[in-house]
């Protein structure tokens, strides 16, 4: 698997872009400034799903996170006391001796992480080598012809990607199960917040007690 | 561990083989599945890092959320490879990635409800200030 040409070209400005918003978010003084680069991030994100054929989930992406999360982050931003921070009264990161502990346990990380893509990828393309070296181009091929025979979109300009047909079918196919739990998870998530963020009146309300004040 | 420690310094301080240059060209060039998982590692341990590092308790859920984002690029790009090698049918990591979604949306609507009680409660939001069950 190769990306070629225009994609090579977007995939490293995207990839540099997301980098650098990730890492601004965990740097900004200010939450809602931390929001804004990681709204940057998740629709550079969403721009590699769609470097890689995935476009029904980077549409999920961008609906999902920066349409729903990312306003409900912004909500409790809004809602919770940030103005510390942002005078500079306050302490960004932790002691200085706990984020020195972070940053040579990080380093270690990244080192374990590399060496483990290194030797996992060329294990993978021995095996794939010596296993399907013609599959390999026969199936990048197909690829090629799938995409040469989609429908061309209204503009004339495009077409029409089958992504979506197929994910929406696998999920239900292979996966109605693992769907229906997501559901009642979600369920479960909408009565929990609201359980967790009523105030103290509203809970003795429902629960048919005094609260402190005696009201 | 003699072969870790003798890969990571190889990757740092690789001596000049011949075609080294012409490879690396090749993969600024053509990026293929390694790019995506070095992409991903790197958002995870900037997550990560945010988890670990930071005060406000807010920026943390965020960190949460990037580290859930690069482990969907790690699935996105395997299933891009799958179709690639294989079966050009395989979705399945988009499948999973949508759990990821769903579960990373309830986290988050949990998490800042836990958050506005917590405020409502000890007029903080800084994680070093909440310890309670500390003696």
């Amino acid at each position: 698997m190769t990306l070629t040409g225009w994609e090579a070209a977007f995939f490293w400005v995207f990839a540099i872009a997301a980098l650098v918003a990730a890492l601004l978010t965990i740097l900004a003084h200010n939450a809602v400034h931390s929001a804004l680069f990681l709204i940057s991030t998740l629709v550079a994100v969403a721009a590699l799903f769609v470097l890689l054929g995935a476009e029904f989930i980077a549409g999920v992406q961008i609906l999902v996170y920066v349409g729903g999360v990312m306003v409900l982050f912004l909500f409790v931003i809004m809602l919770v006391n940030v103005g510390a921070e942002e005078r500079g009264g306050e302490m960004l990161f932790n002691r200085p001796a706990q984020v020195a502990t972070s940053a040579v346990f990080l380093v270690l990380l990244s080192l374990g992480f590399i060496y483990a893509i290194r030797q996992g990828y060329e294990g993978l393309l021995i095996r794939d080598n010596l296993s399907m070296q013609g599959q390999r181009a026969e199936a990048a091929n197909r690829r090629r012809t799938r995409q040469q025979n989609l429908r061309p979109a209204a503009t004339g300009t495009s077409r029409i990607s089958e992504d979506t047909q197929l994910v929406g079918a696998s999920l239900y196919r292979f996966a109605a199960l693992p769907f229906e739990i997501a559901s009642v998870l979600l369920l479960v998530a909408i009565v929990g917040s609201v359980m967790l963020a009523r105030t103290a009146r509203q809970e003795a309300a429902t629960d048919d007690l005094e609260t402190a004040e005696g009201e | 561990m003699n072969n870790l420690i003798a890969s990571t310094f190889a990757l740092v301080w690789q001596e000049a083989a011949p075609g080294r240059w012409q490879a690396i060209r090749q993969g600024v060039l053509e990026p293929d599945l390694s790019k995506f998982l070095v992409i991903a590692a790197l958002l995870f341990i900037i997550g990560v890092a945010g988890v670990l590092t930071r005060r406000n308790i807010i920026v943390i859920f965020m960190s949460i959320e990037l580290i859930l984002n690069a482990a969907n690029l790690n699935f996105i790009a395997f299933t891009r490879y799958l179709q690639d090698t294989g079966n050009l049918n395989a979705v399945a990591g988009q499948v999973f990635t949508i759990f990821v979604i769903v579960v990373a949306a309830a986290e988050a609507a949990i998490g800042l409800g836990l958050v506005i009680a917590l405020y409502r409660n000890k007029e903080t939001i800084f994680v070093d200030k909440i310890d309670l069950l500390k003696w």
